[in-house]
């Protein structure tokens, strides 16, 4: 074996390397983009394909059926059809996962770009508080605030789940706004007098944009994860149609554990996940390269 | 020096945790507190017998100051009296902590580091290999596997394996026919029903390692000396030993930071798989509104992974030389 | 005369890159004299340190050596070596001292670890014996030897550590020493030191070996030869005396111009704009025509090659010298 350095070695691509050149350099970024693309119409036109109030309804007669051409994913335990259950639960996820990555990225920025920026004493405070937030574990702190207020609203849920969730970026940010303050630019922007809003806003804000939008990103897959996971364990009130809830009647009370016909019942809420989630970091993985050009292969000294 | 700080902090962040949770818990609008007074009130139960009743429950003494009832709280902390269980009335907290505690404590440590041995493994072997076919499945796959939630896993693993497949037994760490103890048929019973779980914890785990190392060992390639110790003559063992040894520094930050998402996740691992742990005890006092116990659990959870921290920090400036002063 | 202890034949690195393959290194020649010191000089990214790679065959990835013979005589030739004889001919036979020294040491090891690790790879059966040689080459760089070898690498400062790569470079007694511009990175001061300690190792041992440099105050006063390369190519290659007293390639000539004394950047220099070509494929024309103040025809034509210039004792890559150009231009 021999141990060198890492070979940036080109590989063939093609001859355009712009972002629609990134996204066409692996096809798996490609499948990820339209991932995505069809998640977001499952949420804008899932209600009008399936309406609830007729997509719903149980139907006794058609318990665990295997799939058919009016329900090309089978039944549920209760005769619903699984595809109406899985389209009309895109709006609900997406919702609160995009809710919530927005409101941590407020949140994480903020804190870090004030710790970072200001220093000394509002720094240490800031710092150790924001310290507690990473080292308590998510998920138990969730079903505490969860269960006492008692959340059942989605506006609630992106509260708590943003709440719990900003301290690794806020880390991050303040890192990153403690080296770009070190730059000749802010330094210059310094000298001219500029007050330290305007220089955090106009000056380093927009220089950390591209990795505040890559954790955006990521954000929304970890705030999916613990919505659905919520739900999974039933510690939040139901809404009927989210694919959380199907998991958690998949473990619980629809006995789909005790028999294989339930297999798609079982197997759809958790692949819509997957797909959603493999969506995500797809498109990511392109967008890191958009926003480092140094990733770009074949790239020279 | 450096010791003692790092252990003021632990203390600092403890002590911020357990104020947290109290003001959550007691002054939250619609705190369990008040709306269980309310209920006996509701029920006709006169008010000084409720107020009696709230504090045998809660361990609260509803008609005394915030402060007087914070200090209280903190009192009983320290003496380890985490309230009583409402549901299993009377039982102390802290006991059927320590029951739980120790299952947890297995499983998650065992899935860590076989988690993150792989990871090591895969990682470095991705940064030997890097842009050949290899480096292209395995870090897609990694970074897949890396956005799997862990219920996910955990779920599908029960449906296959036990529903299906029948080889694994469904539910709980150990047959209850068989009695706990240093026995052999004890400790295989609990070998036989951890695979399954253990396994959930790695594949919900292992992706990130191997994405942490992945990058940790190329900026090592990139490094001169890399090339320097090649240039020396040294053995491809000497070679790959440097390697190893400073692409897992980087890791170990968060080799801790994981513990506590592992301790989150076992609340989903342990409810799926019906594991009587930490993460179960969450589970199932939140289902029923246990406050004592989801406050006594959450709050050894919080601690332990402070500690951890402060364990991991001591440690890590000892093993990397830099840090040390 | 003297003997030789290496001689390069048509060496050609290349380097893989987007629009193809980069020729960090075409078709360099050269012999080296036991006894002697070899100057390397020549702007940045002209392929100086990639030829001391490849004089090891260790050439950072991806590059390659795509052909030319790197022959040791009485060893033969290094790239036709099994790798296990290749990897304990580094180092025993060839030595360098690099030129990003201060961190070609393992972070984690200390140094008198590291040198243990040396003896374990080149088989010693007594690490003692070479820890001893350590600590008198120590001395003899002016290092507090039992501080420096039980130190970390981050406790040492910029200058000690260059040092210490000496101390390294010197431990397995090498024929043939590879000094990879070992002042750059340091301040005027250690700048001063290392060199001196050079210069004393040379005039009481007679080193072999090749001294990379932007220096060429250095070279006039270290190397026996000169050799000048240009955009992978060596354009003139001449003793040191005859080089610094009438350089024949006007890229040499464009180099001396500042010449008593120029530390840092001879692209600074006077008389030289622009920056080299990147090599890509074969060329036919010279590669220094775009900066040329002599530029001709033929240089837009065909490509010069290294030949021996007339009653002297210096080669030359130049349509100006030799008999290339009436050849052309008939
Ligand atoms: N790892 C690499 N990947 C791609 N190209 C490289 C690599 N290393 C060197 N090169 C190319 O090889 C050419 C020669 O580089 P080299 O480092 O040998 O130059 P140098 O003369 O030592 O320069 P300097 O004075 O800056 O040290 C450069 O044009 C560079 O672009
Ligand atoms: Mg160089």
């Amino acid at each position: 074996m021999v141990i060198s350095a890492p070979a940036d070695t080109p590989r063939r691509r093609a001859p355009s390397s712009g972002v629609v050149g990134i996204f066409l350099s692996r096809p798996m970024r490609v499948v990820g983009l339209i991932i995505l693309v069809l998640y977001l119409f499952m949420a804008i036109l899932g209600p009008v394909v399936f309406p609830p109030s007729v997509a719903l309804v149980a139907n006794p007669a058609k318990i665990y059926q295997g799939p058919t051409w009016a329900d090309p994913l089978g039944t549920d335990f209760q005769g619903v059809s699984v595809l109406a259950e899985i389209v009309l639960g895109a709006r609900g996820v997406l919702m609160v996962g995009v809710g919530a990555a927005f409101l941590i990225v407020i949140i994480g920025v903020g804190m870090g770009l004030m710790a970072g920026f200001t220093g000394g004493f509002v720094d240490a405070v800031l710092m150790r508080i924001t310290d507690v937030f990473i080292a308590i574990p998510q998920f138990p702190l969730l079903l505490l605030v969860a269960t006492i207020l008692n959340a059942s609203s989605p506006w609630l849920i992106i509260l708590m789940l943003s709440l719990t969730s900003w301290g690794g970026l806020a880390r991050a940010v303040r890192s990153l706004t403690l080296s770009l303050r070190e730059r000749d630019f802010v330094e210059a922007a310094r000298g001219l007098r500029l007050g330290t809003r305007l220089i955090t806003t106009r000056v380093i804000l927009p220089n950390m944009l591209s990795y505040v939008a890559m954790n955006f990103m990521v954000s929304i897959t970890g705030a999916i994860y613990a919505e659905v996971g919520l739900l999974f364990l039933g510690i939040t009130p139901f809404t009927p149609d989210n694919w959380g809830v199907m998991l958690h009647e998949a473990d619980g009370v629809s006995g789909a554990l005790y028999t294989s016909s339930s297999i798609l019942y079982v197997l759809s809420p958790m692949i819509a996940i997957l797909l959603l989630q493999a969506g995500i970091i797809f498109v990511l993985g392109a967008l890191d390269e958009v926003f480092n050009p140094r990733l770009r292969t074949g790239a020279t000294r | 020096m450096n010791t003692l700080r790092r252990f003021g902090v632990a203390l600092i962040m403890i002590w911020m945790v357990v104020t947290l949770t109290f003001f959550m818990i007691r002054l939250m609008p619609g705190n369990p507190i008040f709306d269980a007074y309310q209920t006996l009130l509701q029920q006709g139960v006169p008010s000084q017998q409720a107020l009696v009743q709230i504090h045998i429950l809660y361990d609260v003494y509803p008609n005394q100051s915030v402060v007087v009832q914070y200090l209280l709280y903190m009192w009983h902390l320290l003496h380890g009296n985490f309230g009583t269980s409402v549901v299993y009335t009377g039982r102390p907290v802290l006991p059927i902590i320590l029951a739980a505690a120790p299952w947890t404590l297995l499983l998650v440590s065992i899935g860590l580091t076989i988690s993150f041995f792989i990871g090591l493994l895969l990682g470095v072997l991705i940064a030997l290999h890097r842009n050949t076919w290899f480096d292209n499945l395995m870090s897609q796959l990694a970074s897949i596997f890396h956005g799997i939630p862990n219920y996910i896993t955990g779920f599908v693993f029960l449906y296959f394996f036990t529903v299906i497949l029948n080889w694994f037994p469904f539910g709980n760490i150990y047959n209850p026919a068989i009695h706990p103890g240093f026995s052999y048929g004890f400790v295989a019973s609990v070998a036989y029903h951890s695979v399954l779980p253990i396994a959930a914890y790695v594949f919900g785990a292992f992706g990130t390692w191997t994405l942490s190392t992945k990058s940790a060992a190329m900026a090592v390639l990139g490094d001169d000396f890399t090339m320097a110790d090649r240039i020396r003559g040294l053995t491809s063992e000497q070679q790959l030993e440097h390697l190893v040894h400073n692409s897992v520094l980087p890791l170990f930050t968060g080799f801790v930071l994981s513990l506590g998402i592992m301790f989150g996740g076992a609340v989903f691992i342990e409810e799926t798989f019906s594991i009587p742990g930490l993460g179960y005890l969450v589970a199932t006092s939140t289902a029923q509104r246990d406050y004592p116990v989801m406050q006594g659990v959450f709050l050894v959870l919080a601690g332990a992974v402070i500690v951890a921290n402060f364990l991991a920090d001591t440690l890590y400036s000892r093993i990397d030389p830099r840090i040390r002063v | 005369m003297s003997e030789i202890a290496l001689s390069v034949n048509n060496l050609v690195v290349e380097f893989p890159t987007d629009s193809g393959p980069l020729r960090a290194v075409d078709r360099v020649s050269f012999e080296l004299e036991r006894g002697t010191i070899m100057g390397l000089i020549g702007e940045s990214g002209c392929g100086k340190s990639t030829v001391a790679f490849a004089l090891l065959n260790s050439v950072p990835t991806p590059g390659q050596i795509v052909s030319g013979q790197v022959d040791y005589p009485g060893v033969g030739d290094l790239l036709k070596m099994s790798d296990e004889a290749q990897r304990l001919f580094r180092w025993q036979h060839v030595a360098v001292v690099f030129q990003a020294s201060q961190n070609t040491l393992n972070p984690l090891r200390r140094i008198d670890e590291q040198i243990r690790e040396l003896a374990t790879a080149h088989r010693m059966r007594d690490p003692k014996a070479l820890l001893e040689r350590a600590d008198s080459l120590c001395r003899r760089l002016r290092l507090d030897s039992r501080r420096v070898l039980h130190a970390y690498p981050h406790q040492l400062s910029g200058g000690m550590k260059q040092r210490v790569g000496i101390m390294l470079a010197l431990l397995l007694q090498p024929d043939i020493l590879v000094f990879d511009e070992p002042t750059t990175a340091l301040d005027g001061l250690s700048q001063e030191s290392v060199l001196q300690i050079i210069r004393e190792i040379h005039d009481e041992e007679g080193l072999t070996g090749i001294f990379i440099t932007h220096d060429l105050g250095i070279v006039s006063e270290v190397a026996d030869t000169v050799a000048v390369m240009y955009a992978g190519r060596m354009v003139e290659r001449a003793s040191s005396h005859t080089i610094f007293s009438g350089p024949k390639h006007p890229y040499s000539q464009a180099l001396m111009n500042a010449l008593p004394r120029l530390s840092g950047d001879p692209h600074l220099a006077r008389g030289l704009r622009g920056s080299p070509p990147k090599v890509i494929g074969d060329q036919f024309k010279c590669l220094f025509r775009d900066r040329c103040e002599y530029r001709m025809e033929v240089c837009d034509q065909s490509e010069p090659q290294l030949i021996q210039v007339a009653g002297e004792d210096a080669q030359v890559a130049c349509f100006l010298h030799g008999k290339e150009v009436e050849r052309v231009s008939v």
